[in-house]
């Protein structure tokens, strides 16, 4: 009889490698300096793999956490010693590694983590990193991912990410980036850029454009973990607490967008009991958290959207007036066609489709719209109100030509036949 | 009932470039595997290289190796219960190492 008698003293939690391997890069990457960012990823990755050669047959550890941080802290130990990567300073990065092995068991812990973690995203968010290398470097580091995983996320070709990530971290060491917190002046810059990146990264996950997946939950909730790593902070900003606010309350909304076979369903059709009640409640905290001080970013007037969507008990008690009122706000400080076209819904909402029809106009020919199919959508189902079958047929076809999600797909095609077969 | 030796080698590179999560998906259907109920043992080999032994003129020789060619490393052995060939095949059909590019030898252990 082999090994097969040992029992499973800990269950595999889900995304237990991905979280453990966020963290621990943090970890390693302060302790070994920004410079070797990849040796500790390597050391990481290695701890995990060593994981799984082993876990099958000695059964998952008590506590699988800190089985993987002492081992990715003996790898790295070995590997500085070995290299002698650090020159002169090795002997002391060694003993530094070695105590901080030692520490899983510490109460502090936890909080040192979660600093690491912090400071880490703020790294990759500094102005020195380019803009669209910020996002995958986020996700790849502290976030765990592939470069696999964030290449189909963002529909991009993986050697494209794998370049952007490459040169990213020799900015790091080319421009000797710390881990160091920003202050003053500074400290505002970095908040927006982290603020940015943890947003798109949210929307992404939100609206997946790719094949099956109307929505890429991990993305999501991802965002929503770095939303409120920021949030818990002792950086005190509301803007960031109005983020949070917004993302859980849009993610509260997950289970309830897709029915049984994976088709949308629109917002005013949404069962919401099946609305998640725990990120409505953390939603709704934060919102209030956000109201303190006199900032108002578009942050907090999307939040507040996101707010009265929420409170509405019943499709039919939706605060539309309300709702269109801070789409007015939110126009005014972001006057993006995006906006406008949310706006329009609101207005077609409150003063009826013709009105609604016309609020369009104006981004109607946008050419950053142009590839949205969205726009089209919305206007087909308007001109379809009016009654105006051949115009909204139009529409949605020509919404059916541009590039979005199967479920959404199906969704289009279902409103084409609502125009042609009645 | 007959029992089966299920040879693993693994690709080394195989697992290198898997993400985090697909690793531990990976892990898991490794469990699972160990804990199947025609698995009868399960054992993985150590990471070294371990030991050749070989007669040659009449003197025993010992070598390290005996992988340094090979790109496929002998990584463990399970001894599953099966009817037939064509069942034990369909059995390992989905063991994870196949999946992430390596082989499997299955042979018969002769008396069972």
């Amino acid at each position: 009889m082999g090994n097969l008698g040992t029992p499973d003293t800990g269950v595999l939690l889900e995304h237990l490698f991905r979280l453990q391997s966020g963290r621990m890069v943090a970890h390693l990457t302060r302790l070994l300096g920004p410079a070797h960012l990849e040796l500790a990823e390597e050391t990481v990755q290695e701890a995990m793999l060593r994981a799984l050669q082993t876990w099958p047959y000695h059964g998952v550890p008590e506590n699988a956490g800190a089985w993987l941080f002492k081992v990715a802290h003996n790898i790295a130990i070995d590997a500085v010693r070995r290299n002698r990567t650090l020159g002169e300073k090795t002997d002391a990065m060694v003993a530094e590694l070695s105590q901080s092995a030692a520490a899983p068991h510490d109460p502090y812990l936890e909080d040192q983590l979660r600093d690491d973690e912090l400071r880490m995203i703020f790294m990759c968010c500094h102005t020195e990193i380019p803009r669209d290398a910020r996002v995958a470097l986020s996700l790849k580091t502290v976030g765990g991912f592939g470069v696999r995983e964030i290449a189909r996320a963002f529909l991009a070709d993986e050697a494209a990410i794998a370049q952007r990530l490459v040169r990213a971290k020799r900015q790091i060491r080319e421009r000797r980036l710390t881990l160091d917190m920003p202050r003053g002046a500074e400290l505002k810059g970095r908040l927006d850029s982290v603020l940015e990146v943890v947003y798109f990264m949210f929307n992404e996950g939100y609206a997946a454009h790719a094949g099956e997946e109307l929505i890429r939950q991990d993305l999501c909730l991802e965002a929503l973990r770095l939303g409120r790593l920021v949030a818990a902070s002792s950086i005190v900003t509301p803007r960031a607490d109005a983020l949070v606010a917004l993302m859980a309350l849009e993610a509260a909304r997950l289970p309830a967008r897709v029915d049984e076979s994976g088709d949308l369903i629109l917002l005013e059709h949404q069962d919401r009991s099946r609305w998640d009640e725990g990120l409505i409640a953390l939603g709704f905290h934060h919102f209030e958290r956000s109201m303190a001080g006199e900032e108002v970013s578009e942050y907090h007037v999307q939040a507040a959207i996101a707010s009265t969507h929420a409170r509405a008990a019943d499709p039919q008690s939706r605060d539309w007036p309300m709702i269109l009122e801070l789409y007015d706000q939110l126009l005014e400080m972001n006057g993006s066609p995006v906006v406008a076209l949310n706006r329009a819904v609101a207005v077609a909402k409150v003063h009826g489709p013709a009105e609604g029809l016309a609020a369009l106009d104006p981004v109607a020919n946008d050419p950053k719209l142009r590839g949205y199919y969205l726009l089209l959508a919305v206007r087909g189902h308007l001109l379809l109100e009016l009654g105006r079958r051949a115009e909204a047929a139009a529409s949605f076809r020509a919404a059916l030509e541009r590039p979005c999600s199967e479920p959404e797909r199906r969704f289009l095609r279902r409103k084409l036949e609502a125009c042609e077969g009645l | 009932m007959p029992q089966f030796m299920l040879l693993l080698y693994d690709d080394p590179a195989g697992f290198q470039r898997l993400s985090p999560e697909e690793m531990q998906m990976a892990m898991e259907k490794y469990m699972a595997w160990t804990k199947k109920p025609f698995t009868k043992d399960a054992h993985r080999l150590g990471e070294d290289l371990g030991r050749v032994m070989r007669s040659a003129g009449g003197q025993i020789r010992t070598t390290d190796g005996p992988y340094s060619e090979t790109k496929e490393i002998l990584g463990g052995y399970y001894t599953i219960e099966a009817a037939n060939y064509d069942e034990a095949v369909k059995l390992a059909m989905d063991h994870p190492t196949l999946e992430h590019g390596g082989t499997i030898e299955v042979r018969h252990v002769w008396g069972t």
